[in-house]
């Protein structure tokens, strides 16, 4: 079942009095994102990945397409019961402690005591911030600010949660332990919708993945989909291999890379891989290991970013 | 509900900002000297008052009454520094909210824009009740005390400035909607106060610039079409009593609801247009 649901949406933003500038943010983004999926919107600054989550939530409106949330259309603002939000620059009332602003937001979302209270006791521990419960926000660095973002879009018991930047200015283990709620969340069934700069944390995490440049959407596919190379293997030997074997193995494949003991071969079929495996044997070459070359999604990102700027 | 948390809010955001603390400071001084500097005596069965051993005198006015007196000046005075002190205490609070990171978190929220907006001018205009509240006890309090005339009324004419800033502040409203700037919010809403006080005048100050028809009658439609915030404080001032330099000459004027309906239904169309704005405005 489709959670979040866009069809060919566009926004297009103009600016100034006098002279009025129109500034293309969205050109006909087309998502679907089901339910208990992790799904990371990637994209450089200005790619429009904030504008269509503010579409999403009603905050942004849209000069073209359309989108559903939970089944809803986009404007009614009852279906915001039900979703979760962590905005990416977002600013508590510096006057409350934590535990404060979690009751004032949660009564904005009409939960009432003692489930409120209780909520955001477990929250504020969840997110490690238990002992800054009653310490006022103003106090706070921009790692804790955030994780009482993540405590505050957890608020509600959302189906569907937005974050976005969520582990922005956190530290390692902090980030760490974000990963973690975000995928328990995702053992309860909750959808997660992500824009992240972080391409390794959504890499781990993410089911699914679309990227988007200058407001296009450029691709979506399956994290293992976009990492794997097709074609593409690495041979690691005992020891490092003869010029000769090399020869040999270059003569069979389509392209060879070699570090020390490392072959990195493309193959034009999965037949011609066999056959220089059946070579390195007959040349009493020990194979420690085969496997097909997986690329970093960062690389995969710089790809298609460069080619579409092309 | 959910909107009455925004109110809260809203009262302790102008609280931690310092002005309407301010305002309550100021409020106490004023109240402290009055308990301390007004002082009442009886002479042959005509009361006078005293200030700081100033005696208030009749003047050879008839009818004059001192408590009266004291109450209808301090009426004036307060309502016009509530006015401007509440400004510069809650002009604040629109591009506050509208500020990147705050509007998001209420925008994403179960809650209207209309819902958003109204609470937020709300629990501005509250704030400042809360305030003009506690002064206008403290002195009706205090002026009873001191010379037994416990004038109801006075406190009927307090709790009166509360729709007028609440008319007022529509205006407001809209220019730090659209603005998103305290400063040109202050700047504007105290122009808006002196353009209104003219063409409440219109008829001594403004028609006999120019002596054509269409002219008065777009003053007439201006008048109409805005919160007439001075006409509604001398409206206010009647219930309790006359005006000094008025008392010896003129039939006693009496209070009028009319500039609160205008004032209202101005005030109404304001909100309105700053609530379509809010509305349809991408944040």
């Amino acid at each position: 079942m489709a959670i979040v649901e866009s069809q060919n949406l566009s926004k297009i933003y103009s600016t100034g009095v006098f002279r009025r500038s129109l500034i293309p943010a969205l050109d006909g983004v087309s998502i679907s994102v089901d339910q208990g999926e992790i799904f990371g919107l990637l994209g450089p600054n200005g790619a429009g990945k904030t504008t269509f989550v503010k579409i999403l939530l009603g905050i942004v409106f849209p000069t073209g397409g359309t989108a559903n949330v939970l089944g809803q259309p986009l404007g009614p603002h009852e279906v915001r019961t039900q979703i979760g939000y962590l905005p990416e620059s977002h600013r508590y009332p510096s006057f409350l402690t934590a535990h404060d602003t979690l009751i004032f937001f949660g009564r904005l979302h009409g939960i009432r005591n003692p489930v409120l209270g209780d909520r955001a006791t477990a929250l504020l521990s969840q997110v490690g911030l238990s002992e800054w419960a009653r310490v006022k926000v103003k106090k706070f660095s921009k790692g804790m600010l955030q994780r009482l973002g993540l405590a505050q879009a957890m608020l509600n018991d959302p189906q569907v949660l937005f974050l976005d930047e969520p582990t922005d200015g956190v530290d390692p283990v902090g980030r760490k332990e974000i990963r973690d709620i975000l995928t328990s969340l995702r053992r309860q069934g909750k959808t997660i919708f992500l824009n992240s700069h972080m391409l390794s944390e959504v890499e781990e995490i993410s089911d699914r993945v679309a990227i988007l440049n200058k407001g296009r959407l450029l691709r979506v596919g399956t994290v293992h989909e976009m990492t794997s190379n097709q074609h593409e293997y690495e041979i690691r030997l005992a020891v490092p291999p003869s010029e000769s074997i090399l020869s040999g193995v270059r003569s069979l494949c389509r392209h060879l890379d070699n570090e020390q003991s490392l072959l990195r071969v493309t193959v034009n079929a999965r037949k011609d891989l066999q056959q220089i495996l059946d070579f390195l044997r007959k040349q009493d070459c020990e194979i420690e290991s085969f496997s097909p070359r997986k690329s970093k999604l960062e690389d995969y990102f710089i790809k298609v970013i460069t080619q579409g700027q092309e | 509900m959910k909107s009455l948390w925004l109110v809260y809010l809203t009262i302790r955001e102008a609280l931690f900002k310092g002005t309407l603390l301010f305002f309550f400071v100021v409020s106490n001084i004023i109240i402290l000297f009055f308990l301390l500097a007004l002082s009442s005596s009886t002479e042959n069965g005509i009361t006078s008052l005293t200030i700081l051993g100033n005696q208030i005198s009749p003047r050879g006015i008839p009818d004059f009454n001192p408590a009266e007196f004291i109450l209808l000046q301090l009426f004036n005075t307060a309502t016009f520094w509530v006015l401007i002190f509440g400004i510069f205490a809650t002009a604040g609070l629109i591009p506050s909210m509208l500020e990147k990171g705050t509007i998001d978190l209420y925008l994403s929220k179960p809650l209207s824009r209309s819902q958003i907006l109204i609470a937020r001018s709300a629990g501005a205009c509250v704030g400042i009740g809360m305030n003009l509240l506690y002064f206008a006890v403290a002195i009706w309090l205090i002026v009873g005390i001191k010379t037994g005339v416990w004038h109801h009324q006075f406190l009927l004419a307090s709790l009166m400035t509360l729709p007028i800033f609440f008319f007022y502040y529509s205006i407001v409203t809209l220019t730090g909607l659209i603005t998103r700037s305290t400063g040109f919010s202050i700047m504007f809403a105290l122009i808006f106060w002196a353009f209104t006080s003219a063409i409440g005048n219109r008829e001594m100050l403004l028609y006999p610039w120019w002596d054509n028809v269409v002219y008065h009658r777009a003053l007439d439609a201006a008048f109409y079409a805005t919160p007439q915030i001075s006409l509604m404080i001398e409206s206010a001032g009647r219930l309790i009593g006359n005006d000094i330099m008025t008392l010896a000459n003129v039939p006693k004027p009496v209070f009028s609801i009319l500039p609160f309906l205008y004032s209202a239904l101005s005030a109404a169309l304001l909100y309105s247009l700053s609530a379509l704005y809010f509305s349809r405005r991408d944040y």
